[in-house]
This record gives C-alpha cells, structure tokens and sequence, in this order.
C-alpha cells in the first residue's frame, strides 16, 4: 500500500478514536442526567495540563494520570453538588451553569499557567513501521489504546450489573427508582465518571496537542457535533458520529488544510442540527 | 416481622397532591395488614395511579402522611422505600423497554434464580422462550407480567401494583391471582389498583373507591355488594 | 404616554451629560461598550423576553463592522455611505430573520439546539472573516478605517454611540409595552398557547431574532469608523459569550439589564483585569452564581418598582375587529385515521364524524386515543393514514395556528395559558389571535380592546373582572376557567375541550358545566368534550362516542350507551 495513503487512514483512525474517548463520557452523562455538560472540554484541558504539570516536576509521565483522575474526580464531585444536581429538571439552566464553568475552569488555569501554549514531551519516541510507513510509535500506541478503552467500556457498559443498572435509569429513570437503584448516587458516580474519563482523555493527548487553556473549546464543541450528527441514541450513533465528524475533519485537512477542515466540519454540524436534529441514530 | 401482630403493615391518612400547583388527590387514607390485599377502584382520571406514585415516592406530598412498618416515609426516595421492603409495579412503562427480560428479571440480582423464577415460568412460558429478546418487543399484557413476576418474585412485605391486569389475557388473570393469593398467604400485604372488578373482588379483603380524587367509599370487600361497586366504575 | 416621554427625555438628559462628568477618557470607552451594549439589548429581547438563547451574536456584529469598515474605506467622503452604513446595520438583520425562519419552522423545541446552532455559525463567520484575506484582509482584519465623515474628537463619538444606544432604548421600550412585547413574552412562556391562539409562533420568533440582529448590526456598523479597526475577533466565540454574560448578569429580562451589563463589567474588566489576575475567574462565578440563584440579575432588583409605575393598563373601551366570517359546513370528519409512536399503536383507524352544532361527549379507558385524537386533529400528531376533514376541508396535517384563525379553539387538559402574564395579558393573546394585524401588534391602543364575549363571561365569572393578578396566581379551577374563556374569545366554531373539570370542584364543575351550555349556545358551535366526569358527560352530552384502543367502540345517547354491554366490557372487566 501507498504509504502517504497508510499514514492518511492511521490519522483518521487516531481522529475518531481519541475522539470517540471525549465523547463517550459526555454521552453516558447526557444519557444518565440528560446534562449536556459544556464544562466537558475543561476536564480534556485540565488532564492535559497535569501531564505538563507532572512533566515540569521530573515526575514520570504515567504519573499524570492519578493526579488527573485525583483533580478532576474531586472536581466532578463539587460540580455535580453545587451545579448539576440542584438544576436537575432545568436542562437549560444546567447548560448555561455549566457553559458558565467552562469559561471558570479555563480562566483559572490562564490565571495560573497563561495564555500560551504549553509542550508536553512525548514518553514515547521514535516511529514503527506501520505497512511500509513510518508511524509515530505513541501516535499508534494512544490509537490502540483508545479503541481498547473504548471497546473494554463499551462490553462493560453491555455486560456489567452497573452498566444494566445505568441502562436502565437512562430507559425508565422512574420504574429505577422503584425497583431499588439508588438514582442520584448513580448519577453522581457516573457525573464523576464521565469527568475522570475527559481528564484520562487530557493526559494521553497532551504530547501531541498545542496545551492552552482554550483547548477544551475545539473538544466540547467537536464532542456535541459528534453527538447531533450520531444522535443519542446509541454507540452506534455515537461510533458513527465520531467516524463523520473526525474523519472528515481529518480527510479534508489532509488534502486541504486545518481551516477547511473544520470549516467542512461546522457546516455538517450546522446541517445536522436543522435539518436531522435527531442525527443517524435517533433515541427511540 | 417488627410491625407488631394486630396493627397494619402500611398506612396512610390525609393523602393530598398531584402535579405541579394542581392537586389531583384530596385527604385520602387507607391501610393494609400482613397477609391481606386492598383494592383502588374507580373510573379512569379519579386519580388512582397519582394516589399510588404519592405512596411510592414518586410525586411529592403537599399534605398528609405515609407509614409503613410504623415508620414514616416522608422524604424518602423510591429506592429507600424498596430498600424497606415497597415493591411497586408502576401502571404505565412497567418494564425497562431496551433491557432483555432476563436483565429486567436480573437488574438487582446477581443471576436468575431458577428457584425463585421457577414456579413464575412454569405459569408463563412466554417469559422464559423470550428470555434474550429487549422488553420493547414484547406486547403490553406480557410487559405487565414481566411486570408482576419482577414484583412478586421479590422478597418485600408489600406489594403495590397498578393495574396488574391491564391487557392481559383472561387466563393469565386467573394465574396473577393464584399468585396473589400465595402471596396473601405467605403474609405479605397487597395495595391494588384494578379495573377489572372479578378480578379486584376474587383477591380483596379491603375496597377503597375514589372519585373526584376522594375517597368516597371504603370498607370490607364481603360487605360490598358487585353492583354498587360497577356503579361507581361504569358509566 | 406622558409618562413614556418623560421617562425617554430624563434617558436622553443622562445620556447627554455624562461626558461632562467623567471626563474625555472615559467618554470615549464609554463610546465603546456602549456598542456592545446595543448588541447585548438584542440577547436581552431574544433570551429575556421571547425566551430562546442567541451564542452567536458576535456573527452579526461583526458582519456589520466588516461591511461598514469595507463601505468607509472604499467609499469614504462618498453620500453612497448615507445609504451603506444603513444597509450595513440592517443587512444582519435580514440575516437573522432568515436563519430564524429556517431554524423554527416546523420546531416546537428549539431550546439548546437553537443555541448551538448560532454557536456554530458564530464559528464558521469567524473562519471565514479569518481566512478570506481579500475581502476581510484575513488575520490581521480591516485596517485604517476612517472614521464618519465631519466628526472628530472623542467626545462627538460619544455622542454617536450614546445616541444610538438611546435611541435603541426608547424603541424597544416600546416594542416592550406593545402588544408585540406581551406576544414575545407569552412565546417564551408558552409556545403551544399561542400557537393555538393563532400566531405562526416561528415567525414571531424569527422576527424577535431579526430585531436583535439589527441591533447587532447597529452596534457592529458604529464600531468599525469609531475603533478604525475590524478583525476577525469580533465575530468570534469571545465576544459571543461576553455579549450573553453581559446580558445575564445586568438582568436579561428588563429593560436596562443588558446594556447596564455591558456598559458596567465591561468597564470594570477593562479597568481590573491587568490589576486582578483572578478578574476573569470571578466574573465567570458570578455568571454562575447569576444563573443559579438571581436569575433576573442586577437591574432585577431595580426595574420592576419602576416598570410597575408605567403599566397603568389600558381600559377596554373598544370592541376588536370582528372575526373573519364563517364559510364552510359544520364540525368534522376523520376518517380512517392511524397514528402510530415508534411501534405503539394510538389511533387504529378512527372514524368520527359530526356534522351539526350541539356537545359531544368523547369518553373512554386511559389509553383510548382521546387525547390523541385532539392531537391528530390539530396537527400536533402525525398522521399515518386516512383523512381529516374540518369545516368541509381536507385538513390533515395542518398547523395549529391557522386552524385557530379558521376557528378551531381547543383547551388543554392542564391548564395552558401564561402563567407570569396578567389576567388582561392573558385575554389580549386570545383577543389579538385572528383579529390583529401587523400594525396593530406595535399600538398600544390594542391594548384596549373588547369583545362581547369577553364582557359576558366576566359578569359569569366576577375573578375574570380582576385582570391585574398574575394569571399564575389563580387558583387551580380558575386557571381552568380562565383557559376557556381565552378559547372562547376567539369565537371558535369547532371547539375542543380536554377534561375541563379536571381537578375542580364540584361548585366549580358546575359553574364550567353552565359556561359550556352558555357558549355552545351562544357560539352556535360544535363542541367536543373529552371527560371522566359522568355527572359531566350526563348533564351535557347530546351524544356520546366511546373509544377503545385507538377505534370508535360505540355511539348513542346516554341511555343507550350505559346499556351497551360492550361499553360495560371496557369499564368494568369482563364480569364472571
């Protein structure tokens, strides 16, 4: 195979996947607390800036994970107390807190770190032949890695007794109720859940994206397009949301360039969003 | 059993609320015994299921009292009253539609039983030959037995159940209320909302009737003659 | 109107004398955000009074800023520019009407989506502004823009910019107290009411939408010859976001909030934000703190004494025009109608028709297809199959606004009105539906409006004479009454009715048992009543029809169907 093509579809694999990660968490909180959590993108941005964080005290980068998981799990557990929980049945409101948070999170860290860009060093260097290509080694690593993480939580979230219990307060949060599933601790864990999960997201990617506090931006604003153009209604929706929305936004900036990328990727999502507002998959 | 010998099991007086600012039930009150079942009549819209989601905790009370087991369940959210031993099988979206009937069956226990289950699917069939199939799939009748068997099976000392028999075939009726009857036996409490009268009077000992929201009738099912109780539900 | 005046001349004294207070300096920032804060007057209309959130904004601003600095550089000295500049200030207008006609057509639920979509846009407006270097001069933006031709110093920019601003106040102080305000704020309260009230709900919505993109453009055309630079910023997310904070925190729904906002954090973050490095962290609490628990935000406090004072409402001295005339025969047909939710069965093949005035009663177990069968009607379900015919014409499908303009009325089974409207607001969109046309929608004359009707059913119903409560604060049975007179008032000639004595008593059932005699009567109508009550359905019913699992089970009077055993069958179980 043409290598420029072998290393053209890695991209769009590495794009949908890495994606698919940041917009499972969001999903499963929309679906269990009918949250559209702005603040998600924040969590990515605060992962990544504990990497850089671990990075400058000459702490080994695996380290950053804990520490992401530490900060941004306590942090979803204040945000679902004071933000999430008390507008529960006010979804716009909760948008608004929420959106209103995002600017919060990503001001503090400007306060602290500033406005510019940050560089995480990879753990990984070097490159594998990949087919006749020459693939950056934590490129392929992170790729595999997400799709692992995303299947492993996909077959957890279909065969566990937590992922039936989640299911099932998404399908009929009042019959839940009745048959003994503590609803609002479930939907707290599962708030926190999704946070930690951005944050993991966070720490993975900061070697290879420009760390600034508006990265969480490009991440929740791609994360809900995924969402309207999948739909709500499953992980196939989601999957495929993914697929679209990554993969024409790496296809086009690989044959054009960065702006008409996300230029094509906007208009999708604007389509969608007046025209099939349900997306692929509709919830049923 | 704590909840002395004589005394009801589950009681409420004074039951008042609805949705919003609108207040559906008005001052109802009611009470159950081990090993005794009370039936809900009424017309449809008199305010029977919204009576029984104040009793579940799923509506909020805007005045009265709810006890069971002589505590007060004022606050206490659904999963807490289950936790106590409330087993409620709602009316409408009885089962979780996207969930198999074994994982609805199976949601708070680890694996199906066979003991547990056995007796349920030996009285219905359809439920063990559609065991990998999604809830959704099924017909309204065979979602309310998913329904009852997932309430009855448990281990809870009272049963309430909306509208148990709502199309499902007569035959399935009958076995519901041999079920029902083990149950009576076994000494759990049953508060029922029916609309099909023979089969509301072949399981109660109690009748309360509402209409307009209220109580309007209640007392023994033995002194309560079939045709003033059909007055009160026919047109 | 007098005291309109005098509120509009003390603004304009303010206005006039603030440079002389605080001096060159902040004259010429106070120019500024009062540009922002005409902009922000728009999200204040569209969030605060017609209830749906703008996050695009900026889009309009800057699309203005762009054309205006493109008209002055390439027309400068030129009177071309008497006509540009306008047309730059409009030209988002037009824009946004259109995207909202786009957008709400056929959306019932606009909320979050409608949100995200100007979101987006406000991001693709800024790819564009950034990447089309020709037009837009790409990254670096539109530089050296001349200012308006005869004005210098910093103080006549204050002027222009404080001129705009108050005109824009005054204008939509006006629009606020028309009929046109009450109508947004009914919208934002309850969008099926004036849906069935007769208003093309997406159109006023996609006019309010228009309005604030004007107000936009008005701030955006302004801003290129007073900063002499336009970059791609200022269509940007930022500016976005800072614009919808502004109007938060200074109170979305009053009439200073939005611009108070913007003139106050903007200058205090200008001022603060080099001094306080947490400035920004702050602010961003206080938006929160601001959603969470003061949703009318800081001119909250203030405004309403004050607004209190201009609202003296106007006496009902003259009758509405008269309804278009009647054409067409009586009542209605379905015929053969399916509807179906997913793979849920509702209505399998109903066939009912009436065709003379009178009062028909629909009953049934829960579950029949009543209600649904209002809805298929009415257009709020989907039909499958079969035909719905109303008044002789094939309707199926039709939206619910213009079957109230042809005279359709129907009452919900909760109440539906607007619960932070008056009482009188409340009548005015049941009296306005049909009968007002454009112009009467911005004269405050309208407010004054009569009808017989109207006038009759208060002497009915004394509580109706109170028209100043707020019509949240009624009791359940009045909300009730209070609905059906909104629906009647329209003079409806098919008129649908769920569960009217829903949740009231019995006086008060009795007292909505003779209304619906009277009306009937006098209305010469069609009435249908979906009802649990018997005592109801006996005392009104010229006939019943009895629905079981989405078809017609039985029809007949109220002896027959009481005898009908089939109808027993359903009611009380099959008996042993």
């Amino acid at each position: 195979m043409d290598p420029i093509l072998t290393i053209n579809i890695l991209n769009v694999v590495y794009e949908v996947s890495t994606l698919a990660v940041v917009v499972l968490g969001l999903a499963v909180v929309f679906g269990l607390l009918g949250v559209m959590n702005l603040a998600h993108g924040e969590f990515v941005m605060i992962g990544a800036y504990c990497a850089f964080f671990i990075q400058a005290q000459n702490l080994p980068f695996l380290a950053a994970i804990p520490l992401a998981l530490l900060v941004c799990g306590f942090l979803g557990l204040v945000v679902e107390r004071l933000l999430v929980r008390p507008l529960y049945a006010r979804p716009f409101d909760t948008l608004l807190a929420t959106w209103g948070l995002s600017m919060l999170l990503r001001e503090a860290v400007e306060a602290v770190y500033g406005r510019g860009f940050r560089s995480v060093a990879t753990p990984l260097t070097g490159s594998v032949d990949v087919l006749g290509a020459d693939y950056p080694s934590y490129r392929l690593l992170l790729t595999v890695v997400s799709i692992a993480l995303v299947a492993g939580l996909v077959w957890w979230f279909v065969r566990s007794a937590t992922g039936r219990r989640i299911r099932a307060v998404v399908n009929n949060r009042e019959l839940a109720g009745s048959v003994g599933i503590p609803v609002t601790a479930l939907a707290r864990n599962t708030f926190v859940f999704g946070c930690c999960l951005a944050a993991l997201a966070g720490v993975m990617l900061a070697p290879l994206l420009p760390v600034n506090p508006t990265l969480g931006l490009d991440f929740i604003l791609k994360s809900f397009f995924v969402l309207v153009v999948g739909g709500l209604g499953s992980l196939v929706g989601l999957i495929s949301g993914a697929g679209v929305i990554g993969g024409v936004e790496s296809v086009v900036s690989a044959f054009l360039d960065r702006t008409y990328g996300y230029t094509t990727v906007l208009i999708i999502a604007i389509l969608f969003l007046w025209l099939r507002p349900n997306g692929l998959f509709p919830r049923t | 059993m704590n909840g002395g010998v004589s005394g009801p099991l589950f009681s409420f007086s004074n039951v008042t609320g609805g949705y919003g600012a609108t207040t559906v039930v008005r001052s109802a009150g009611g009470e159950v015994s081990p090993g005794e079942a009370c039936c809900i009549l009424g017309r449809n819209g008199v305010g029977k299921t919204t009576l029984m989601r104040l009793l579940t905790g799923h509506l909020p009370l805007q005045s009265g009292s709810v006890r069971f087991d002589g505590q007060s369940l004022d606050g206490l959210p659904p999963d807490r009253r289950h936790a106590l031993g409330l087993i409620y099988c709602p009316q409408e979206r009885p089962v979780f539609d996207n969930l198999s009937v074994r994982e609805n069956l199976t949601l708070m226990a680890p694996a199906i039983d066979e003991g547990r289950y056995a007796p349920f699917f030996a009285a219905f069939p359809i439920l063990e030959s559609r065991m990998t199939q999604s809830a959704g799939t099924l017909s309204g009748g065979e979602r309310k037995i998913l329904s009852f068997v997932r309430g009855v099976a448990e281990a809870g000392r009272l049963l309430l159940l909306d509208e148990p028999s709502e199309g499902v075939q007569q035959e399935n009726v009958e076995r519901m209320a041999g079920f029902l009857h083990e149950a009576k036996a076994a000494g759990r409490a049953l508060l029922i909302v029916e609309q099909n009268l023979a089969f509301a009077l072949d399981i109660a000992d109690r009748v309360i009737v509402m209409d307009h929201g209220e109580v309007v009738l209640a007392g023994a099912a033995a002194d309560m003659t079939e045709e003033t109780l059909a007055a009160h539900m026919h047109v | 109107m007098a005291s309109f005046l005098g509120h509009s001349a003390a603004l304009v004294a303010a206005l006039a004398l603030l440079p002389q207070l605080v001096g060159e300096f902040w004259a010429y920032t106070l120019a500024l955000y009062f540009l922002y804060a005409i902009a922000s007057l728009g999200i204040g209309l569209c969030w605060g009074q017609a209830g749906f959130l703008p996050l695009g904004q900026a889009m309009f601003f800057g699309l203005a800023a762009y054309l205006s600095g493109l008209s002055l550089i390439h027309f400068k000295d030129s009177w071309l520019l008497l006509l540009l500049l306008p047309a730059a200030a409009l030209a988002p207008g037009l824009l946004a009407y259109g995207i909202g006609l786009l957008v709400f057509r056929g959306r019932t639920l606009s909320g979050p989506f409608f949100a995200m979509i100007t979101l987006a846009l406000t991001l693709l407006a800024f790819q564009i502004a950034n990447s089309w270097n020709d037009v837009t001069g790409g990254f670096n933006g539109l530089k050296n823009i001349p200012g308006l031709p005869g004005l210098s110093d910093f103080t006549d920019l204050y002027y222009v910019s404080a001129v705009a601003l108050g005109v824009c106040l005054i204008g939509i102080a006006w629009l606020r107290r028309a009929p046109a305000g009450v109508l947004w704020r009914a919208v934002s309260q309850n969008e099926q009411r004036v849906r069935f009230c007769g208003f093309a709900v997406q159109n006023v919505k996609a006019a309010v939408f228009g309005l604030s993109g004007v107000l936009a453009g008005i701030g955006g055309a302004l801003y290129a010859p007073q900063q002499n630079l336009v970059t791609p910023q200022l269509c940007g997310f930022l500016l976005s976001a800072d614009l919808v904070i502004w109007a938060a925190v200074g109170g979305r729904a009053t009439l200073y909030g939005p611009a108070v906002g913007a003139v106050l954090i903007g200058i205090l973050t200008a001022d603060l934000r080099d001094e306080i490095s947490y400035w920004e962290v702050i602010l961003a609490a206080i938006f929160i703190v601001v959603v969470l628990y003061f949703r009318q935000g800081l001119m909250g406090f203030v405004e309403p004494p004050v607004e209190r004072l201009w609202r003296r409402r106007a006496k009902r001295t003259l009758d509405g025009p008269a309804r278009p005339a009647a054409s067409g025969d009586t009542g209605f047909a379905l015929d053969g109608v399916r509807v179906r939710m997913g793979s849920v069965r509702i209505l399998e093949g109903l066939d009912l028709a009436i065709d003379r005035h009178g009062i028909y009663c629909l009953i049934g177990p829960n579950g029949a297809g009543k209600t649904s069968c209002f809805n298929a009607m009415t257009g709020e379900l989907p039909v499958r199959s079969g035909q719905i015919r109303i008044f002789g014409h094939a309707r199926t499908g039709t939206a619910a606004d213009l079957l109230s303009r042809i005279g359709v009325g129907r009452k919900f089974q909760a109440p539906s009105l607007f619960p932070d409207l008056t009482v009188a607001e409340n009548f005015n969109i049941g009296l306005w539906g049909g009968r007002a046309r454009l112009r009467d929608l911005v004269r405050m004359r309208s407010h004054g409006w009569s009808s017989a009707i109207l006038r009759e059913a208060q002497s009915r119903f004394p509580f109706l004479a109170e028209e100043d409560r707020r019509a949240g604060d009624l009791s359940h049975g009045q909300r009730q009454i209070l609905e059906l007179v909104m629906v009647l008032i329209a003079e409806p000639r098919l008129l649908l009715l769920d569960e009217p004595s829903a949740g009231l008593s019995q006086t008060e059932t009795q007292e909505v048992i003779e209304a619906i005699r009277w009306v009937g009567g006098r209305l010469n109508a069609c009435t249908v009543i979906v009802e649990h009550d018997m005592t109801f359905v006996r005392e009104l019913a010229d006939r019943i029809f009895v629905l079981h699992q989405g078809r017609l089970l039985a029809s007949g009077t109220v002896a027959e169907i009481q005898a009908d055993e089939r109808v027993r069958a359903v009611y009380v179980g099959a008996s042993a």
